[in-house]
C-alpha cells in the first residue's frame, strides 16, 4: 500500500487535514487542563476560605472541648447533604458542619512527618462521603491553645466537573467549527495553488494541436523552470524535424545522381536488359519512401502563413513552360489576399501534383479557383480533359496506382496529395468539372 | 546543335555527354557553377542542361545570373529533389523545363529538341521546307517523304539551317555548332559538308550568302 495518495491535491489535503486534526486535539487537551486548573482553583479557594473561617470561629474551652463561636455557614455549606462539608478533628473529638447531618466523610490522612507551617496553604486529599460519593477535600492542621487541630473541608467532585463540562462544550464546538473552516481553506488553497498546473496542461495541449508555437504567458515562478525546459524541448524537436527533412533531401540528391548515371548506362547498347527495370524499381522505391518520410516528418507544431495567390501564380507560370507545346489557357481565380496556414513546401506539393495531372489531361483549359469559407480555404483545380469515371477516381486514390503507365510521373502524386490534405484536416474530392474534365476539390486551414 | 551541360557528377556527365553525342548533339561540359555560368555567357549554345545541385555556385544562382545578363538560352534543369518547390523555384529563376533524376536519356533528348525548336520560334514539331521535312521531336529528316540518311556533321548543319530556314545563318554560328569545343576546326570543311548536303538534297535549297553564311530556302525562288 502506498503511504501517500498519487494526486498532488490528495497529498496536500491529507497532510493538512492530519495536521489540523492534531493541532485541534492538542489545543483541546491544553484548554481542558487550563480550564480544569481554573475550576479546581475556584473550588479550592472556597474550601480554603471555609477552613479559615472555621478556624477563626473555633473556641477551645479550658477542658479542651471545642465550640464554635458563630460560624459562617454560608451557601453552599448550609445545604444538607449537598456534598459541601467541613469538620474539625482534635484528639478529644470532632465538630461537623450542619450539612453533614448525621453523616460523615472520610479522607486519607496526610502523610507522616507532615508539619503544618504558618505560611503553608491547605493540602489536598481524596475523600469519600458516607453515601460513597467522591469528594475533593482540603485540610490543614493548626496549633490552637496548644492543641493540634485538623480542619477539613470537602466539595463534591461534580462541583468540579459541572462547570468544567459547561465551559468545555462551547470550546469544543468552536474548535470543531474552526477545524472545518481550516480544512475548507486548505481545499481552496490547494485548488488555487494547483490551478497553474491545469493552465500549463491546457497551454501544452494548444502547442500540441498547433494553435501556438511555444508556451507563453505569465507563469508562477515555480513553474517557470518547467516551462523553460518544455520550450527548449520544443525547440530541439523542431531542430530535429528540420534536420530530418534536410537528411531526406540530401538522401534524395545522394542516391539519385548515381541512379541517373546507372539509368543512362543501362540504355546504352550491350548492357544487360534485366538492369533497366531494376533501375526503374529502385527509383520508384526511393521516391515512395522519400515521400513517406516527408509525410512522417510533418505535423509539427509550426504554423506558417503561405500566400496561396503567389504560389498559384508561380505554379501556373511553371506549368505554362512545362506544357508549352499544349499552349494551355490557365485561369487563376485565386484572390490576391488569400493565405493558408500550410507549409509552403506542402502547398507546392499539392498544387504541383494536381496541376501536373490537370495539365497532362487538359485539352486547352486549366482552372484554379480558391475561396475562403470560414476558417478554411476551398481550392478547386479543373481541366477540360476526358475526366474520370467514379470507379477510376476511386482506383486512382490507391497508393502507388498509376493513372497512365506511359505518361511521365509515377502516379504517387494523388495518394500523396490525399495524405497531405488529410494531414491538414481536409478531404480531397474528385468530381466532374463544368469544363468537362476532372475537378479536384480540397480545403486547407486559412491563415489567421 | 550545341548543348552546354553543367553537371558536377563526373560519371553522370560522361554518360549524358555520350548519350547526347550519339544523338548528334555537340556537347560542352562544365563541372561547376562558375565555369558553367561563364560558358553560358560567352559561348554559342542552342540549349543548356543545368543541374541544380552544384557545388560552390548553385544551379539556381547560375540560371539567375544568365537571365539577369539577358542570356535567353533555353535551359533544362536537372534536379534530384522530387518536390515541386524546387522545380517551381527553378522556373521562377528562368528555367524552361525540368527533369527529375534519374531520367531516361531519350527524355532528355526529346525535351532538348523541343526547347531548341520552340526557341527558334516553331510551335509545331514538324518543320517543312520545300521537299525537306524535319521532325524536331525525333530529330529525323525526310526528303520527299522518304527518310534522309545524314552523317552527324551533315545533320548538325542541316538541322541548324532548318530551324532558321529562310534566314541567313552566319558561318561562325554554324562552325561553333558543328564542332565540339576541343576539336580542331578547319574552316574549309564546312564547305565540304555543305557540298555533300547539296548533293543529297538538291543544289538550289542551300543558298550561299557570300561573306555571310548560308540560307535554307524552299528552292522555288
Amino acid at each position: 500500500m502506498r503511504a501517500m495518495p498519487r494526486s498532488l491535491s490528495g497529498r496536500l489535503l491529507s497532510v493538512a487535514i492530519a495536521l489540523i486534526v492534531i493541532a485541534m486535539l492538542a489545543a483541546s487537551v491544553a484548554i481542558y487542563f487550563a480550564l480544569h486548573r481554573f475550576v479546581q482553583g475556584q473550588v479550592d479557594g472556597r474550601l480554603d476560605g471555609q477552613i479559615f473561617s472555621v478556624r477563626d470561629a473555633l473556641r477551645v474551652a479550658a477542658d479542651g472541648r471545642l465550640s464554635l463561636d458563630p460560624v459562617a455557614n454560608g451557601p453552599p455549606f448550609d445545604r444538607p447533604r449537598g456534598g459541601w462539608y467541613w469538620k474539625v478533628v482534635t484528639a478529644l473529638g470532632a465538630l461537623r458542619s450542619p450539612s453533614l447531618g448525621t453523616k460523615d466523610f472520610e479522607f486519607k490522612e496526610p502523610p507522616p512527618g507532615w508539619q503544618p507551617g504558618p505560611e503553608r496553604r491547605p493540602e489536598t486529599a481524596d475523600g469519600i462521603g458516607s453515601d460513597g460519593e467522591p469528594l475533593r477535600v482540603r485540610l490543614q492542621r493548626f496549633e490552637i491553645e496548644r492543641q493540634s487541630v485538623l480542619i477539613a473541608s470537602a466539595a463534591p467532585l461534580h462541583a468540579l466537573w459541572g462547570p468544567l463540562r459547561e465551559a468545555l462544550w462551547p470550546v469544543a464546538l468552536t474548535l470543531v467549527v474552526l477545524a472545518f473552516a481550516l480544512i475548507g481553506g486548505v481545499v481552496l488553497q490547494v485548488q488555487l495553488g494547483l490551478r497553474p498546473l491545469a493552465r500549463l496542461t491546457e497551454e501544452l495541449h494548444r502547442v500540441r494541436t498547433g494553435k501556438v508555437e511555444r508556451i507563453k504567458g505569465p507563469q508562477p515562478t515555480e513553474v517557470m523552470p518547467l516551462v523553460a525546459e518544455l520550450n527548449t524541448l520544443l525547440d530541439q524537436n523542431e531542430a530535429n524535424l528540420e534536420r530530418a527533412r534536410r537528411h531526406v533531401a540530401n538522401l534524395a540528391h545522394g542516391l539519385k545522381t548515381p541512379l541517373a548515371t546507372l539509368a543512362i548506362v543501362t540504355e546504352e547498347t550491350g548492357s544487360d536488359p534485366r538492369l533497366k527495370p531494376l533501375v526503374t524499381m529502385m527509383d520508384r522505391r526511393i521516391r515512395h519512401h522519400l515521400s513517406r518520410a516527408r509525410l512522417a516528418a510533418l505535423g509539427g507544431p509550426e504554423r506558417t502563413r503561405t500566400s496561396l495567390a503567389q504560389r498559384a501564380a508561380d505554379h501556373i507560370e511553371a506549368f505554362g513552360k512545362i506544357y508549352a507545346d499544349k499552349r494551355l489557357v490557365f485561369k487563376n481565380g485565386v484572390a490576391s489576399d488569400l493565405a493558408v496556414a500550410c507549409d509552403a513546401q506542402d502547398l507546392d506539393e499539392l498544387l504541383g501534383n494536381l496541376l501536373d495531372n490537370a495539365c497532362k489531361w487538359a485539352g486547352k483549359h486549366v482552372c484554379v479557383m480558391a475561396s475562403a469559407s470560414g476558417s478554411r480555404v476551398r481550392i478547386t483545380i479543373e481541366d477540360d480533359g476526358p475526366g474520370l469515371s467514379d470507379q477510376r477516381a476511386a482506383e486512382m486514390m490507391q497508393p502507388g496506382h498509376r493513372i497512365d503507365e506511359s505518361a511521365h510521373g509515377y502516379g504517387f502524386g494523388l495518394p500523396i496529395t490525399r495524405e497531405l490534405v488529410e494531414l491538414y484536416g481536409g478531404t480531397i474530392m474528385l468530381a466532374r468539372s463544368d469544363l468537362g474534365g476532372l475537378r479536384v476539390a480540397f480545403s486547407l486551414p486559412a491563415a489567421l | 546543335m550545341k548543348i552546354l551541360l553543367v553537371e558536377d557528377d563526373q560519371l553522370l556527365a560522361e554518360a549524358t555527354s555520350r548519350a547526347l553525342r550519339a544523338e548528334n548533339f555537340v556537347v560542352d561540359h562544365a563541372a561547376n557553377g562558375e565555369d558553367g555560368q561563364h560558358l553560358g555567357e560567352t559561348g554559342t549554345y542552342d540549349a543548356a542542361v543545368l543541374d541544380l545541385g552544384l557545388p560552390k555556385v548553385s544551379g539556381i544562382a547560375v540560371l539567375r545570373a544568365w537571365r539577369a545578363g539577358q542570356c535567353k538560352l533555353p535551359v533544362l534543369i536537372l534536379t534530384a529533389r522530387d518536390g515541386w518547390s524546387e522545380k517551381v523555384e527553378g522556373f521562377k529563376a528562368g528555367a524552361d523545363d525540368y527533369l527529375v533524376k534519374p531520367f531516361r536519356m531519350e527524355e532528355v533528348v526529346m525535351r532538348l529538341r523541343a526547347l531548341i525548336r520552340r526557341a527558334a520560334g516553331h510551335a509545331a514539331p514538324l518543320i517543312n521546307c520545300g521537299p525537306i521535312a524535319y521532325d524536331a521531336q525525333v530529330g529525323a529528316f525526310t526528303l520527299n517523304g522518304l527518310p534522309l540518311k545524314l552523317t552527324a556533321l551533315e545533320w548538325r548543319v542541316l538541322s541548324c539551317l532548318m530551324l532558321r530556314k529562310d534566314h541567313i545563318v552566319p558561318r561562325r554560328d554554324l562552325l561553333e555548332r558543328v564542332y565540339d569545343g576541343d576539336a580542331e576546326v578547319d574552316s574549309n570543311s564546312l564547305e565540304v559538308i555543305v557540298a555533300r548536303l547539296r548533293r543529297k538534297i538538291g543544289h538550289d535549297l542551300i543558298e550561299t550568302a557570300r561573306g555571310l553564311g548560308y540560307r535554307l530556302t524552299t528552292g522555288s525562288s
